[in-house]
């Protein structure tokens, strides 16, 4: 947490600075994989219905055929491929000082930091795709009503794991 | 039962038949009217007996609902006891599928009754067990019980965390030991005279709102077709009876007293509204928790815990401020019944008075002189944003030729001005134990949030905020709405870093 200004601290094209400027960790960038698949698996769906739309109502009025389906086409395509990595080199995460660190967006970029002491209970899970290229997501539960659950996606499984252990050693030794 | 047993080795419960109890047998006159609102799901049956003739089975359906309902009724209260052990209360129900549930003494942070009209008369009431285990479902009650009943199961419960209060002594906090000593005693009351006050300054002229809503809803339902929000209506009514050439002749009067009835109406349903719901008010100091007894009506016995006060929330009105008049909430764990998520401990009281309640809490407002920092007048832009859409709107409804439209621009220009002028109340102050948040200049709010209540801390920035180098904090505080979380918006970055940083470093609260 340096006192950088915020103004130096960005810079909307480079987003591997963010984290580097806030002594943030980044995830892994295997998530991409996972969240362009999830992307795609929301988009090509919708891009189908656009096609079909397109095939059923604008032909029957003679409308310019083809145009919603290429732009629908055309804008799946450019997310899918583009988005999910700088999505992902967005998320940030810093564990130590006896509290994590979970930070995630640019254009609303929120940073939540969560003491251990205040975890009522973590969770370590892993989705069909996830799984797929061994990864984890890790969500702390706190007793608080805004942000009840702290999601951290995007961490290999065993460093996942190890920070379960941090966190819930953390947890014993407040009780005892 | 065994199992019961088994669970509690502890408790030397004689596992008998006749220490398992039945809820009270008036529960089965509560179940006849509660048939009443019930029996509205059964009016499409009988429309539909009605639409097609068969008019002679519409009475001997009614009967069968009824016969149907009341024997379900009768087999719940057969199918559910519960059984008061010595450090547990067990409690078994289900007509089907059966629930056995067991709740230790030590785990039950309050118990709460509650007394609806019917219940009063028939001298029974509804006793439920605060868990804190979050959610409805988790909550167990018995519904219900006789009503000394329901007060010698709550000081059972009472008398024995005390008893376990000297092997906790050394973890609590002062406050609650001093507080021991004094024991119960009153803090605040309500009487009829400052009820009749309060309620003249709730005026308000939501019942109208209500009563027009489901005038215009049922529009087509009602018997007679008359609205009485509907100008046209009365025009015609006074033409019927010839009243309409009066009515143009003394329009003055005619429009005074519309305006004075809609008084007399907004003045009437706020002390109406406050009478039945802060009859006889008490609010107590208990050795561990603030209980508060109070309604009309219904009568609500509600013990709020006082180590689980997570924040205190001071509201009053941009009127009644001048007056010095404030209302206090505390927020808990537990929501205040099924609407309220925080507790009104004070509905209406001056700041002294608060104060008395607010020491019980270990909570203290702001000194007068302390230096508050305000948010940047960034926060404006949403209404200004909202101001604009509305004009706009309103200016492309004119120039379509609605005349209308012209509301959408006087709207707009009310948004934007109040959303500028609220900017300023906008201010929040480290008091080094608790933070204090001030926003609102119609309802003015005033949180506030012991450090150690706090469970996260979001730091958010976006766009907007970011140029600026402003940041906006929000606290994750046990208790309270989902919808209004605490947050402190648009701070200088740097600032927003440093008291996140205090406020993590806060011990959790007792």
């Amino acid at each position: 947490m340096t006192d950088t200004p915020a103004v130096h601290q960005t810079d909307p094209f480079d987003p591997e600075a963010l984290n580097a400027a806030e002594g943030l960790d980044p995830v892994d960038p295997a998530f991409a994989q996972v969240l362009r698949i999830a992307t795609a698996l929301n988009l090509i769906p919708l891009a189908i219905g656009a096609s079909v739309f397109d095939y059923l109502l604008i032909r029957h009025i003679e409308g310019p055929y083809g145009l919603i389906t290429a732009l629908a086409w055309l804008i799946a395509i450019i997310v899918i491929l583009t988005f999910p990595s700088r999505r992902v080199a967005r998320w940030g995460y810093k564990i130590g000082e006896g509290q994590l660190r979970v930070a995630r967006g640019w254009l609303f970029r929120t940073d939540t930091i969560v003491p251990f002491v205040r975890v009522q209970h973590i969770d370590v899970g892993q989705g069909p795709v996830e799984r797929w290229f061994g990864l984890s997501h890790l969500i702390v539960h706190t007793s608080g009503t805004h942000n009840s659950t702290v999601t951290l996606p995007g961490l290999p499984a065993d460093l996942a794991a190890a920070m379960r252990e941090t966190i819930r050693r953390h947890i014993q030794t407040d009780f005892a | 039962m065994s199992d019961a047993a088994a669970a509690a080795p502890a408790a030397p419960t004689i596992d008998d038949d006749a220490n398992w109890q039945r809820l009270h047998p008036a529960t089965l006159a509560l179940a006849i009217v509660k048939l009443g609102p019930r029996s509205v799901n059964f009016l499409p049956a009988v429309a539909a007996l009605g639409f097609t003739g068969n008019w002679v089975w519409i009475v001997p359906a009614l009967l069968a609902f009824l016969l149907i309902s009341l024997v379900a009724a009768w087999l719940h209260w057969l199918r559910f006891r519960f059984l008061v052990g010595d450090d547990e209360i067990v409690i078994e129900s289900g007509v089907l599928s059966r629930q056995h549930r067991t709740i230790p003494f030590d785990r039950i942070q309050d118990v709460s009754i509650e007394q609806g009209l019917v219940s009063r008369a028939l001298g029974i009431a509804k006793v439920g067990f605060e868990t804190g285990a979050g959610g409805k479902e988790n909550d167990a009650d018995l519904d219900a019980i006789a009503l000394d009943a329901a007060q010698a199961l709550r000081t059972t419960i009472r008398a024995h965390r005390s008893d376990a209060m000297p092997t906790t002594a050394a973890a609590a906090s002062d406050a609650t030991e001093t507080a021991a000593e004094h024991g119960d005693r009153l803090l605040f009351a309500m009487t009829p005279r400052q009820l009749l006050l309060a309620g003249l300054f709730n005026f308000s002229l939501a019942a109208l709102a209500v009563v027009g809503a489901a005038m215009q809803f049922f529009d087509d339902f009602l018997p007679f077709d008359f609205n009485i929000f509907s100008i046209r209506d009365w025009t015609g009514l006074a033409e019927r009876y010839g009243l309409e050439q009066w009515v143009v002749a003394h329009r003055w009067v005619a429009a005074i007293g519309a305006a004075l009835s809609l008084l007399l109406i907004g003045f009437a349903s706020g002390i109406v509204t406050m009478f039945f719901a802060n009859w006889d008010f008490r609010l107590t100091r208990e050795p561990r928790a603030l209980r508060r007894t109070r309604g009309l009506t219904t009568r609500t016995d509600v013990a709020v815990p006082v180590k689980r006060v997570q924040a205190a929330i001071l509201l009053t009105g941009w009127f009644r401020r001048l007056f010095g008049w404030h209302e206090l909430r505390l927020q808990s764990l537990a929501s205040d019944g099924e609407k309220e998520r925080d507790h009104q401990v004070v509905p209406f009281a001056k700041l002294d008075d608060i104060d008395l309640v607010l020491a019980e809490v270990a909570i203290a407002r702001p000194a007068p002189d302390v230096a508050w920092q305000q948010s940047h007048s960034v926060i404006a832009l949403g209404g200004l944003v909202g101001a604009l859409a509305a004009s706009t709107g309103g200016l492309v409804a004119v120039a379509f030729g609605q005349a209308l439209g012209w509301f959408g621009p006087v709207v707009g220009l009310a948004i934007g001005a109040a959303a500028l002028f609220g900017v300023r109340f906008h201010r929040w102050t480290d008091l080094g134990e608790q933070v204090a948040i001030r926003r609102g200049f119609w309802k003015p709010r005033l949180t506030l949030l012991p450090h150690a209540s706090v469970q996260s801390v979001d730091l958010k920035s976006d766009f907007i905020l970011r140029p600026l180098g402003l940041a906006t904090l929000v606290f994750g505080v046990p208790g309270g709405s989902s919808l209004a979380s605490h947050e402190i918006p648009a701070i200088p970055l740097a600032t927003a870093r440093d008291l996140r940083d205090r406020i993590l470093t806060a011990r959790a609260r007792a």
